[in-house]
């Protein structure tokens, strides 16, 4: 178990850094969806069928495959290869991040930290009643008012989407600078 | 669990629903309703907000907790609701004649706008991590859509996608917090994490102290604390000069009343601490918002800055605590509202067609050619400088004093010292207006009046007047609406 | 009956408003009845106030308009007070208001119809502030006075906006007014802090039980609030703002820079005296400070060529005059000098001003000369206003004042001789300056050039009468001072002390007795020594111009140091303004804003229409840059927090 996770997470851990030092859109896109497989991975070691399903079809599935759609169809190279020059914020940028990571570690490792009480939601009582009867039941129970919040957040997104990305000309005045 | 709702459970989210629905109306109607004028949507989000207001001063004096205390309708979350109906109505006011003169008068600013705002009334009055932050990313996504609301100008886009990248970034933060709490708690409720918090064991779990940090570091993010504001400038400057006016007042306020309940309702446990990460990020973002804005000529990015130390200013009531400088954070909360948007009202209302004027020297000799918009304008500035009778200087004397009747002399001569500054810049355009002869740059003629920007500026003045001279009022509702966050009930 | 209080004020504030909205519509006329009217009737009410004052039980009225502010213990009420020390104050300030009101209307006639209802509407509103600042019953009312007549001084100096050197003067001394204006309000913060209120009764009442005499807390207190006093009643170091405000017309500086805001300094320090007298250490900063000043602006004052820019170091040197009476415990003697000061230098400033107007804004005095001909009336009344400040003994209202405290900074517990000693060579001084200035503008030879020679005239009555009835005030205005050793012989009593009776605090120590002799003798010597500097400065300007010059030419460094104003200017230009503008701007600019910010969105914008642009930009580091700062300011905090 352990060790799988350890592989699961170097994975996702790696296949995030390419996402971010990749030149090209395409494979940055594709590891993006390595991450996310292994982070279904992981799921699946936490008893979490479902979310490691859902995690596939949506993320890896639908919004992988539309990322990938329109990288090609803008057939978006890497026609310049950027240059990464190393200034001194950015050095220092990174020598904080990686304190940060070591301080994440720190508490972690650290004897006081431990978890709070654990939910009615045990593995058994998911097996026992099914992880998406569970979670259907508590979507629309006690969390249906974020839940329902949750579709104007999609909504606003839409509508942004089409807002950022539909030309159009100006309604009232014909010339614009 | 019960599984059905009780008629409390709707009352307490009657305003946000409402706002919400007439925010898909607006859309719908903008979607039949093409060709005709969007003035009238403009119109109606005015009504939806005056009516939300109606539901708002309806529901004051209540305790309402709904839908298994996730939400909760108290007077601190009608306060900053209140507030928020302000800024949006006056950021509509000054919209519609901005967009008009880019043709970009279209509905879905107006929902955006009302999204906007729900999400903000949703972060008042959630009462779970879960509900502050999808609250907060409500609010989030639509103001980075309305950032780029300019789809011809570069700097518009710009600004929303660095706005974008920025805010993604310091989400997680906020988000990694809430997990860490959320596991050293096993709750995601305010009350829950509250009661947790009494355990010795628990307080003194590092997870506890990251998932703080991490708080404390997405939220500076948010309200732009120095050292984590440098977007605001590069933001602000880019988005519709609108937009800017919501964005430096809006969202602000939103974000401290969530910043005020987590900390005061969950997390007054670990105050100690936060105190002092306050006390430095407080003194630090007062003097640098207020060094930066003394240098710059572009008045939008002066008032940008500016924003930052009077972020700061109210950040000094949250280290303060206590009853007194909380209601400061909700008495600056609008006095910072109206004086802001009253100043980018008449930076607006003197912009003719689509030629912005955010230079200092397009004001020389304006409060000669303008007399009342001049005198506007002077107000407004005298007011963000904290010159006594104006909503200024009852804002910042309430906080203030709050810091000093807690003892912390130093952060209120901090802060004094900051106001004194502050002056300079904001002295500098009636310097301008006043004492430079016009010129053939400056405003000469007069743009096309707008109703509704007279409004607003109208409106923003008779506040600022008011709140200066009789800040009684306000400032009574503010400490009865938090007294309860103190106590914790 | 006191509910007419709160229109004191009202009324100029009234004026404000119909000056500023109504009188474009109604022209000049209207305003040349609206701008002097209100404060006239303001005036009125003050002198009925003032009766009633002297009759009430408490020897104060207070109506309390409005709560201002309720929220956890500190209630602060709109109150207006009128006491021993206010209903003085709003008399000089309405009296020689209206006075000037009637004299700008002559005065200003010449300004364009715009011009005209901005001045007579800032005038007011001016009025209005200062009024609020005295009548005020508490910290808060005072300091909402104290910041609105900045803002109106601010306003009436920048009045010939078009002139240059009149914007930069406006803000510098805006400026320097608020580096003074945050020790008022640090102070005003500790006094809520530890009184729990902010009502000047309360706070004064209090302030023994509360402070310990003498301790670090009340001396702090006490010198935040005289550095605020330092401020508005222009003292080193924060003196330099006044000499450029004379770039404002000539009856803002006679009512605002002479007669009343300026004195708004003494007057918080005499409404205070129950901290200060707590607070030895500040009492001796006030004293020194004020005799350095006197003696400071005193000897710049000597070699100005500028009518106007004599008469502002005058007002400073009097101004350290009045604080060194303070500072040794006489606040009494202090705020009688005030009250002189007001009349004769209101009267000598509205002289100049007759002057300037006469001579189309000629302010050198080297251009000027034998003008006591042309205009007779100005020319008296501004030779009886410099004997007043020289100090003419016996007759003029100067002389009661400034030997009073003369004395008492000799005299007095916490006097010393050497006070005494600076202040009668100041006494010297101004004798022999002002007198200089009389010389050179109204006898000798005519230095005028041709052209506006043939123009001079007399001022309008309406700039002649407010001229008369200063310079009656500037002989009379004394004799409610009399001393005893003089008023005693022939039967006339102190009236001032016997008004004051017990309403200032007292410097905790035992009176040492001195002869009368020795006040005779001192007040002997400086009287005759004063007449001799009048007499040789008259002497040398009217008819030895030679001379002079040689005079010049044999001083000629200390000429120069003087004329220069000691460099003190250059010297804050360099010391202060421009390391805080380059580190401000070097450090904190260019190295976090242009380098990080401004210096990347240059290079961003150009890539983003293409939605290619949008990878890029992660890619070109503006937004790293970004991150670094929140990446650095949160690893500071979570090691905080955590560890």
């Amino acid at each position: 178990m352990l060790i799988s996770f350890y592989i699961l997470a170097a994975l996702a851990v790696g296949g995030a850094l390419s996402v971010v030092l990749f030149r090209s859109p395409v494979y940055c896109a594709l590891s993006l969806v390595a991450t996310f497989l292994c982070l279904a991975g992981i799921y699946v070691l936490l008893n979490s069928e479902f979310v490691a399903a859902i995690q596939v079809l949506i993320y890896a599935g639908a919004i992988m495959v539309l990322f990938l759609f329109v990288i090609m169809l803008l057939n978006l190279r890497s026609d310049k290869p950027l240059r990464h020059s190393w200034t001194w914020p950015k050095l220092l940028g990174i020598g904080f991040a990686v304190a940060i990571i070591f301080q994440l570690i720190g508490i972690f490792h650290s004897p006081a930290a431990r978890m709070g009480p654990a939910g009615k939601y045990s593995t058994e009582y998911l097996q026992q009643k099914g992880a998406v009867e569970v979670v259907g039941e508590v979507l629309f129970t006690e969390y249906v008012l974020p839940f329902e919040i949750i579709s104007i957040l999609l909504m606003v997104a839409v509508v942004g989407a089409v807002i950022l990305a539909k030309r159009r000309e100006p309604a009232s005045t014909e010339q614009t600078p | 669990m019960s599984p059905g709702f009780t008629q409390t459970d709707f009352l307490s989210i009657m305003p946000e629903m409402l706002i919400f629905g007439m925010g898909l109306v607006v859309l719908l109607f903008d979607l039949f309703g093409q060709g005709r004028s969007t003035r009238n949507l403009a119109y109606l989000t005015l009504l939806t907000l005056g009516a939300a207001g109606y539901l708002d001063v309806m529901l004051l004096g209540q305790f309402l907790p709904g839908f298994g205390g996730s939400v909760i309708a108290d007077d601190f979350s009608i306060a900053f609701e209140l507030v928020f109906l302000v800024v949006c109505a006056l950021t509509v006011l000054i919209s519609i004649r901005y967009l008009e003169d880019r043709g970009l008068n279209h509905g879905e600013y107006y929902a955006l706008l009302l999204f906007a705002t729900g999400g903000m009334m949703v972060m008042a009055s959630g009462r779970d991590l879960l509900m502050i932050f999808i609250g907060l990313e409500i609010l989030s996504i639509s103001s980075y859509i309305l950032c780029g609301f300019l789809q011809q100008d570069r700097r518009s886009n710009e600004s929303a996608l660095k706005y974008f990248l920025l805010g993604a970034f310091a989400t997680g933060f906020l988000l990694y917090g809430i997990m860490l709490i959320y596991g050293a708690t096993g709750s995601i409720a305010l009350q829950d994490i509250r009661a947790a918090l009494a355990d010795p064991a628990t307080f003194q779990n590092p997870y506890i102290w990251m998932g703080l940090g991490m708080l404390l570091v997405g939220w500076s993010f948010k309200i732009a604390l120095v050292p984590f504001h440098m977007w605001t400038p590069d933001v602000y400057e880019g988005a519709p000069t609108a937009v800017t006016a919501f964005l430096s007042t809006g969202p602000k306020a939103a974000c401290f009343a969530a910043l005020v309940r987590i900390l005061f309702e969950a997390l007054a446990a670990t105050r100690a601490e936060w105190q002092q990460v306050f006390w430095v990020l407080a003194a630090l973002t007062m003097t640098v918002g207020n060094v930066l804005a003394l240098h710059q000529d572009n008045i939008k990015r002066m008032l940008a800055y500016s924003s930052i130390s009077h972020a700061g200013y109210i950040l000094v009531a949250l280290v303060a605590g206590g009853e007194e400088a909380l209601a400061g954070v909700i008495f600056y909360a609008l006095a910072y509202t109206l004086m802001n948007t009253g100043a980018f009202a008449v930076l607006i209302l003197s912009s003719a067609g689509d030629r912005e004027r955010v230079n200092f020297s397009d004001y020389a000799g304006f409060g000669y050619l303008e007399p009342a918009l001049g005198a506007a304008m002077f107000v407004f500035m005298l007011s963000l400088a904290g010159i006594p009778l104006t909503a200024g200087f009852a804002g910042k004397f309430q906080i203030f004093k709050a810091v000093v009747g807690q003892g912390y002399i130093w952060l209120a001569v901090i802060g004094v010292l900051n106001s004194v500054v502050s002056i300079y810049y904001y002295l500098r355009i009636s310097v301008v207006m006043y004492m430079q002869p016009a010129t053939g740059d400056s405003i000469s003629t007069r743009p096309p009046g707008s109703v509704p920007l007279y409004v607003a500026i109208v409106g923003s003045l008779a506040g600022v007047l008011y709140l200066g001279i009789f800040p009684g009022g306000w400032l009574e509702m503010s400490l009865h609406s938090v007294s309860r966050i103190i106590t914790g009930g | 009956m006191n509910e007419y209080l709160w229109l004191i004020p009202a009324l100029p504030l009234l004026g404000f408003v119909l000056n500023g909205l109504v009188a474009p519509r109604f022209g000049k006329g209207f305003v040349k009845v609206v701008g002097p009217g209100v404060v006239g009737l303001s005036f009125a009410l003050s002198i009925a106030a003032f009766c009633e004052m002297l009759q009430a039980p408490g020897q104060s009225i207070t109506q309390h308009a409005f709560t201002w502010l309720e929220s956890g213990g500190l209630y602060v009420p709109i109150a207006f007070v009128v006491d021993r020390l206010s209903g003085l104050y709003i008399l000089i300030v309405t009296g020689v208001g209206f006075l000037i009101h009637i004299y700008s209307v002559g005065y200003m006639g010449d300004d364009d119809e715009y011009a005209f209802w901005r001045f007579f509407a800032y005038l007011n509103l001016f009025l209005f502030f200062m009024l609020l600042l005295v009548l005020g019953s508490s910290f808060l009312l005072l300091f909402v006075g104290w910041e609105g007549v900045g803002l109106c001084s601010y306003l009436l100096i920048g009045y010939y906006f078009d002139k240059d050197s009149a914007a930069t003067a406006a803000k510098k001394a805006f400026v320097v007014n608020r580096i003074g204006d945050f020790g008022f309000i640090v102070a005003t913060l500790l006094i809520f802090m530890n009184f729990g209120t902010l009502e000047f009764a309360e706070v004064n009442a209090r302030a023994p039980g509360v402070l310990a005499a003498g301790g670090g807390l009340v001396t702090a207190i006490t010198l935040l609030l005289f550095l605020g006093a330092t401020g508005k009643s222009a003292q080193i170091p924060l003196y330099v703002w006044l000499p450029d405000a004379m770039e404002g017309p000539t009856p803002v500086s006679a009512l605002i820079h002479a007669a009343t805001m300026v004195t708004a300094g003494l007057y918080l320090v005499a409404r205070m005296s129950g901290l200060f007298v707590l607070a030895p250490t500040t009492m001796a900063v006030v004293a020194i400070i004020g005799a350095a000043t006197a003696f400071f602006a005193a000897t710049i004052g000597m070699a100005q060529y500028d009518i106007k820019r004599v008469l502002a170091y005058s007002t400073v040197s009097q101004l350290g005059y009045m604080f060194m009476a303070m500072g040794v415990g006489a606040f009494m003697a202090g705020i009688f000098h005030v009250m002189t000061h007001a009349f004769f230098k209101a009267l000598l400033f509205l002289g100049s001003g007759s002057v300037i107007h006469a001579m189309h804004h000629e302010q050198d005095m080297r251009r000027m000369g034998g003008l006591l001909k042309h205009m007779p009336i100005t020319g008296y009344t501004y030779i009886i206003g410099a004997l007043a400040i020289g100090g003419v003994p016996l007759f003029t209202a100067g002389f009661f004042s400034k030997d009073e405290i003369l004395w008492q900074s000799f005299a007095s517990p916490a006097g010393h001789p050497l006070l005494w000693a600076v202040g009668a060579v100041t006494a010297l001084m101004t004798a022999f300056y002002m007198f200089r200035t009389v010389a050179l503008t109204f006898f000798g030879e005519s230095r005028v050039d041709k052209h506006t020679a043939e123009h001079l005239h007399e001022s309008p009555w309406t700039m002649t009468l407010p001229l008369s009835v200063l310079a009656v005030l500037s002989i009379v205005g004394g004799w409610i001072g009399i001393p005893h050793v003089l008023g005693h012989g022939v039967g006339i009593g102190n009236a001032l002390e016997h008004y004051f009776e017990g309403f200032f605090a007292k410097v905790p120590a035992e009176v040492a007795h001195h002869e009368a002799s020795t006040e005779l003798l001192l007040m002997g010597l400086t009287s005759v020594l004063a007449l001799g500097c009048m007499y040789g400065a008259y002497v040398l300007f009217s008819r030895n111009l030679a001379r002079a010059e040689a005079l010049k030419k044999a001083l000629s460094p200390l000429q120069k140091l003087l004329e220069k104003k000691y460099f003190i200017d250059e010297l804050y230009e360099w010391v202060v303004i421009k390391p805080v503008y380059y580190t401000s701007k070097l450090l904190l600019w260019r190295l976090v804003d242009v380098r990080i910010i401004d210096g990347m969105v240059n290079g961003v914008g150009n890539g983003v229409r293409h939605v290619g642009g949008a990878l890029r930009i992660i890619h070109n580091g503006v937004i790293e840059n970004y991150a670094v700062g929140i990446a650095v300011g949160a690893a500071l905090i979570f090691y905080f927090l955590v560890y």
